[in-house]
């Protein structure tokens, strides 16, 4: 079995919801013990919401251990139930945070000075600490309090008024889609190049990554419109300024898609030769040759008569179809794939692997999110299941903490670990 | 002079679209990032939009500035026996190689991961693309678009009645690129300290699909398609002080019956100290203003029957809220709501952005040279790290380093 490459290394995990968790799952999946410091107190809301693991009769499971959404982003990693309201649970943060090479949290200013937890706090304890701080806001300025979650960001930093149709208000992309990929991705980008710095001298640091900012600046180029050309830009659906045609067009319907059984392809054509293909593709070559469409300025000119021409052809075909025709002549083109397609249907999905699928005690036999990156000497995995709510508070207060058995009832008896 | 988290680093980068901000986060970071060009620059120096006057200037493309700063530029022709010799032997001086060319491209060239690591076994490899090295769909053409289709994020944006919503930004060759710079440095720790090398594989389909949120699990779990909801998300019905509020100038978005801040009364204080109140101090709607709050919106989804009194004065509610916001700013109703803790996001435009107060006290952004001289304002970076900052220095102009780099190879 090939080591992981982060194998050694210690987290303690002081996050919640997405953002925080994901960075602290992505650790997990390459070798890193990841310590949720999580409290029933004030348990991750995401514990307790949808979709929950089913029973064999229909009815859904319960409690704080069945929600895939939490399960998900936290593979692997230990439970540790700690009281950080109470200054014995404080105590017992820092000496985990000594045990510990990287620190995350993603709660706000506020919570974080509550909880004594600031990075001059714990790095007194532990000089060689990378803390990672992904609050929404920033840990400083006016707005450092402002509340927030992944689908505030998304009007916030400008994704809501830059996606959609032109007709439509700003309704967002109908997730909180910041928490996912942009904020823990950028979390662990910076803690790996702090580690590579402490490597070099041994000497730990601080990482603040408002996740305002950090989402911000995926969207650099809408940004300088402004900055540097004075315009104001606006959503334009599913249309690009460099591809024409550039959108969704719908197929047949699939009525084994289920409860989605709308199906649509998506088609970009970035220069004359694609387009040409993609005519001759879909069995109407003459298109490419009418001046309406013959060339890219031509094709904007026109494009809403060039959208109902594609979709007219379309319409009643199988959209894998389309895309397999589409795909032989080179142009880019897919369909809009739902879950289903991604767990079950999708053929290259299945071949490469990518779902992983492990047994919880409690939520049984689940699907997760395989390592989104793939290293050929050193590869991640899902590492396990992930932690029943306060599974691992003895051994880590024991194997990590270094507390004996008697400590640690004291500490369950006045209310510490819980 | 800070130090920086990779000084010393020498990265070799192939890339256009998908892999370039990558590329990106390890310049910023303090890599030396070399950018390989082929002769007129690859598709991004020529995506609009460009500075104002400048259209079609391979120096000018904004899209390219935010996904190449603090790069070196080198331009070499692959299609020639020079510039594949050349390429070879800059590549072999790299920590990292990073691309994102079609499946083979660089192979068939003799700058394949095969190729290389024979004579650089401690090289990192890192390849970006549609669909990853393997599977049945390896060869795909692919843009971002597909990516976003194919990663299952498209099917849950947009409302039922029109076509999937695709998320503005290139955001599958984002999310590919910010995937590719985790693993690349994992590898790179790992090639420090062991001396072997690896091929790191990235596929922008795979790099997306954490960002379908439930749907995943909800599929796996229940046998369920989570589909596109648009304003309604992920409500039974509309509810007031949810969605968007069009204010004087702009919008905002309502998350008040979130179980996050106050609930809404706080709000109807807020609309009585304006005299906006409208009917809400009275009954019926004072009793429910009282009552709207999550715990509710719960009961009203296991039993919809239970909340049959309260329904039909949804809507008046709703009116006098939208009412209310219609005589802000969309900053004002943002700034003083959050005061308020009234959980409400204003919903930026670019301006906006660049006009945001909290930014702006934070001094976010940055001034670098331009490309085309003279300096510009420009978005800062992701994060900021106390020991070695990221700093954004100036995207190269097309070939600006040939002639310094290739001397360095003679």
């Amino acid at each position: 079995m090939a080591r992981k490459p982060l194998e050694g290394l210690r987290v303690a995990d002081f996050s919640w919801y997405g953002a925080g968790p994901i960075a602290g799952n992505t650790l997990s999946q390459f070798g890193a013990e990841v310590i949720r410091v999580e409290s029933e107190t004030r348990p991750d809301g995401l514990r307790r919401v949808h979709p929950f693991a089913m029973n064999p009769d229909g009815t859904f499971k319960s409690g704080y251990n069945v929600s895939g959404y939490f399960n998900n982003f936290n593979t692997g990693k230990l439970s540790l139930q700690l009281n950080l309201n109470v200054p014995k649970g404080q105590e017992l943060a820092y000496r985990l945070i000594e045990k510990c090479d990287i620190f995350l949290t993603n709660f706000t200013p506020r919570v974080i000075e509550k909880w004594n937890l600031r990075y001059e706090q714990i790095s007194a304890r532990n000089p060689r600490i990378i803390a990672a701080y992904a609050p929404m806001q920033g840990l400083t300025g006016p707005h450092r309090d402002f509340l927030g979650f992944g689908a505030v960001l998304t009007p916030v930093t400008g994704i809501s008024h830059m996606s959609g149709f032109p007709h439509r208000p700003p309704i967002g992309v109908g997730t909180n889609y910041p928490d996912y990929v942009i904020n823990p991705g950028h979390t662990v980008t910076a803690i790996l190049a702090a580690l590579r710095y402490r490597n070099r001298t041994g000497k730990g640091q601080l990482i603040e990554l408002p996740q305002v900012e950090s989402v911000i600046n995926t969207l650099g180029t809408a940004v300088l419109e402004y900055l540097v050309n004075g315009d104001n830009p606006s959503r334009m659906g599913n249309r690009s300024l460099n591809a024409s045609p550039h959108g969704a067009f719908r197929c047949a319907d699939d009525p084994e898609s289920v409860g989605s059984v709308d199906r649509w392809v998506v088609i970009a054509c970035r220069d004359d030769r694609e387009w040409a293909a993609a005519a001759q593709a879909l069995g109407h070559p003459e298109a490419a040759r009418d001046p309406k469409f013959a060339t890219f300025d031509a094709r904007k000119a026109n494009e809403d008569e060039l959208e109902a021409l594609i979709s007219s052809w379309v319409r009643d075909r199988k959209a894998e179809d389309v895309v397999a025709a589409l795909q032989a002549a080179g142009v880019p083109a897919g369909v809009v794939q739902n879950a289903q397609d991604l767990l079950e249907r999708d053929p290259h999905m299945r071949a490469r692997g990518y779902y992983q699928y492990v047994e919880h005690p409690e939520a049984g036999r689940e699907a997760h999110d395989g390592p989104a990156f793939r290293l050929s000497a050193t590869p991640g995995s899902v590492p396990g299941p992930a932690p029943l709510l306060g599974e691992h508070t003895m051994d880590v207060c024991e194997r990590v903490i270094g507390l004996t058995t008697d400590e640690v009832a004291d500490l369950l008896a006045e209310g510490v670990l819980v | 002079m800070p130090d920086r988290a990779l000084d010393g680093v020498r990265v070799v980068e192939f890339a256009d679209e998908t892999a370039a901000y990558c590329g990106r986060l390890l310049a910023d970071l303090g890599a030396e990032v070399i950018k390989v060009e082929p002769p007129g620059g690859g598709r991004l120096r020529h995506a609009r939009p460009f500075v104002k006057g400048h259209d079609g200037d391979p120096n000018a493309s904004l899209a390219f500035w935010v996904h190449n700063t603090s790069k070196k530029s080198v331009v070499l022709d692959l299609e020639t026996d020079e510039g594949r010799a050349l390429a070879r032997r800059l590549a072999l001086t790299a920590d990292i190689l990073l691309e994102d060319n079609p499946v083979g491209f660089l192979a068939a060239r003799g700058l394949g991961y095969k190729d290389l690591r024979s004579e650089k076994p401690s090289l990192v490899y890192t390849s970006v693309t549609g669909f990853g090295q393997d599977g049945p769909h390896a060869g795909w053409a692919y843009s971002d678009i597909v990516g976003q289709a194919m990663g299952g994020i498209m099917t849950l944006a947009g409302e039922p009645a029109d076509p999937p919503n695709m998320i503005y930004g290139r955001q599958a060759d984002i999310s590919a690129s910010i995937q590719a710079a985790q693993g690349t440095l994992m590898a790179l720790l790992h090639a420090e300290a062991t001396g072997e090398g690896q091929l790191v594989d990235v596929s922008a389909q795979e790099a997306l699909s954490m960002a379908q949120e439930t749907a995943m699990q909800t599929w796996d779990f229940q046998k369920r398609n989570r589909v596109r909801t648009g304003e309604l998300g992920m409500l039974p019905i509309p509810l007031p002080a949810t969605g968007v509020a069009k204010c004087t100038d702009g919008y905002v978005s309502l998350y008040i019956l979130a179980p996050a801040g106050k609930d809404l009364p706080a709000l109807v204080d807020w609309m009585r100290e304006k005299g906006l109140q409208g009917p809400l101090d009275d009954e019926p709607y004072r009793t429910i203003v009282n009552q709207l709050n999550m715990a509710w919106l719960t009961q009203l989804m296991s039993d919809p029957a239970a909340a049959a009194d309260v329904l039909p004065h949804l809507p008046v509610i709703t009116k006098t809220i939208l009412d209310f916001f219609a005589t802000l700013s969309a900053r004002e109703a943002y700034e003083e709501g959050q005061q308020r803790q009234l959980l409400i996001g204003i919903v930026s435009t670019p301006k906006d952005i660049a006009e945001n107060t909290q930014l702006r006290a934070r001094d976010w952004f940055v001034r670098i040279e331009s490309p085309l001289g003279g300096t510009v304002e420009f978005p800062g970076p992701p994060y900021r790290l106390s020991e070695t900052p990221a700093l954004i220095g100036r995207p190269p102009r097309l070939g600006e380093h040939t002639a310094d780099i290739l001397a360095q190879l003679r």
